[in-house]
C-alpha cells in the first residue's frame, strides 16, 4: 500500500503529523468494527465525491436541506442512507437534526454504531484532505482497502444519555476501554464516538498530532510554534464558521 | 472557549468577538490574529485564491512551522465540529456552567446545534 508522504508538501511537516495521518490511512484501509476494508475507503470516497454533489450543492444553498428531495451524485455501491450521512456530514454538518438522524436509523440500512464508524471514518478523511487543503498540496491517494471481516465489536458498557447515540458514561471506562479516557476525566466530544472505541483512538491520535494531546489539554501555557491563544483563537473561529454551538 | 482562559493565564485579556464576527470585529489582542482568523476562513471557504494569499501572509510573517502549526488546527476543527454536530451532544456540564457569559456575549444560542444542550 502506497504510503501517506509529505515529501513534496510546499513547507516541511511534523513527523508526528506525517505518522498520525499515516496510521490512519491504514486504519481506513483495514475492516472495522461493523465496516470492511473496501466499505471504509468507500466512505472516503464518498467524502471527496460529496464536495462535488449537485444535490449537496442545492441543499447547502436551500433555506432548509431538508426541502430538498433528490439522489445524491454517488462514488460508491454504500446504503442510500450512509451515501447521505457521509454527504451530508462532509458538506452541511451545522444543520443536522435529531429529526434527520432518527429517519436515518428507521431506514434500517444502519445500526447506531455503524453509524458512528461512519462519523469517526469521515471526520478523519476530511481532516485530513482539509489539512491539504490548507498547506496547498493534492489530496493523498486513498489507500488500497485490505481484506479482513469486521469484528462486530459493541463495548457492553455504552448507553443511552443525552446524545443521540449510546455512549460510554464518563466513569466506565474500564476493561477493554480503559485507555480511552482517564475514569471521570473526559469530554463529550470524546464520548461521542465511543461506541466504536477505535474511533476514540483515532480521534486522539489525530487530535494530539493536529491541536494538543489530552495529556497537555488543561496546561493553557502549552504551544507549539503557535501560542495556546493563537491555537484557541483559530479553533474558535473555524467552529463559529462552522455554526457548531458545542 | 479557551480563547479567554488562555488569555487569563497569560495576563492578556483578549476580545473574544473576533470568534464569531471574523474580520469585522475589533482587534482580538491575540498576536497576528488577524492573519490567522484570515487564513482559517480561507481554509474553511472554497476560494484557492484567497486561500493562497492568506497562507503566502502567514508564511512569510510566521514561517512554515507556524502554518503547518494553523493548517493543523483548522482542519482539527474541521473534524471536532462534525462528530459534535453529527452525534447530537449537549454541552458538558462543567464547560456550561464557566461560558454562561460569553456564550450570551457571542450569542452562540442562535446555532442550531444549541438545540443538543436542552438547557441552552
Amino acid at each position: 500500500m502506497a504510503e501517506i508522504s509529505y515529501a513534496t508538501a510546499p513547507v516541511p511537516v511534523r513527523a508526528d503529523l506525517l505518522a498520525a495521518h499515516r496510521r490512519a490511512w491504514q486504519r481506513l484501509a483495514r475492516a472495522g468494527n461493523w465496516w470492511t476494508g473496501a466499505e471504509r475507503v468507500a466512505m472516503a470516497a464518498e467524502v471527496r465525491q460529496a464536495r462535488h454533489c449537485t444535490l449537496c450543492t442545492e441543499r447547502k444553498t436551500a433555506l432548509s436541506p431538508y426541502a430538498i428531495e433528490g439522489a445524491h451524485d454517488r462514488a460508491s455501491t454504500l446504503p442510500n442512507a450512509a451515501i447521505d450521512v457521509i454527504h451530508r456530514v462532509t458538506t452541511d454538518p451545522s444543520r443536522l437534526t435529531k429529526a434527520w438522524f432518527e429517519r436515518i436509523m428507521a431506514t434500517g440500512e444502519l445500526s447506531d454504531a455503524q453509524y458512528v464508524e461512519i462519523i469517526g471514518e469521515v471526520v478523519a478523511v476530511v481532516s485530513i484532505d482539509s489539512f491539504c487543503w490548507g498547506l496547498g498540496m493534492p489530496l493523498h491517494p486513498l489507500p488500497e482497502p485490505e481484506p479482513g471481516e469486521p469484528s462486530r465489536y459493541r463495548p457492553a458498557t455504552a448507553v443511552h444519555e443525552a446524545a443521540w447515540v449510546p455512549m460510554i458514561p464518563v466513569h466506565a471506562a474500564a476493561g477493554e476501554e480503559a485507555d480511552l479516557w482517564h475514569v471521570g476525566r473526559t469530554a463529550n466530544v470524546i464520548r461521542a464516538l465511543s461506541l466504536v472505541p477505535n474511533a476514540v483512538r483515532q480521534l486522539l491520535d489525530l487530535s494530539a498530532a493536529h491541536y494538543i494531546s489530552m495529556e497537555n489539554f488543561m496546561d493553557l501555557t502549552w504551544g507549539r510554534s503557535l501560542a495556546r491563544a493563537q491555537m484557541e483563537l483559530i479553533a474558535g473561529r473555524v467552529s463559529a464558521l462552522r455554526e457548531c454551538f458545542y | 472557549m479557551l480563547l479567554r482562559a488562555s488569555g487569563k493565564v497569560t495576563g492578556d485579556a483578549f476580545d473574544v468577538h473576533v470568534i464569531t464576527e471574523g474580520g469585522t470585529a475589533a482587534p482580538s489582542g491575540v498576536p497576528h490574529g488577524e492573519m490567522l482568523i484570515a487564513f482559517a476562513e480561507a481554509m474553511v471557504g472554497d476560494d484557492e485564491a484567497i486561500l493562497a494569499t492568506a497562507r503566502q501572509r502567514v508564511l512569510i510573517a510566521l514561517g512554515s512551522e507556524a502554518l503547518v502549526d494553523a493548517a493543523a488546527v483548522v482542519s482539527n476543527f474541521e473534524r471536532m465540529v462534525r462528530i459534535a454536530d453529527s452525534t447530537g451532544i449537549p454541552l458538558d456540564d462543567v464547560v456550561y456552567e464557566k461560558t454562561v457569559d460569553v456564550r450570551e456575549e457571542l450569542h452562540l444560542g442562535r446555532f442550531r446545534s444549541a438545540a443538543n444542550t436542552p438547557k441552552a
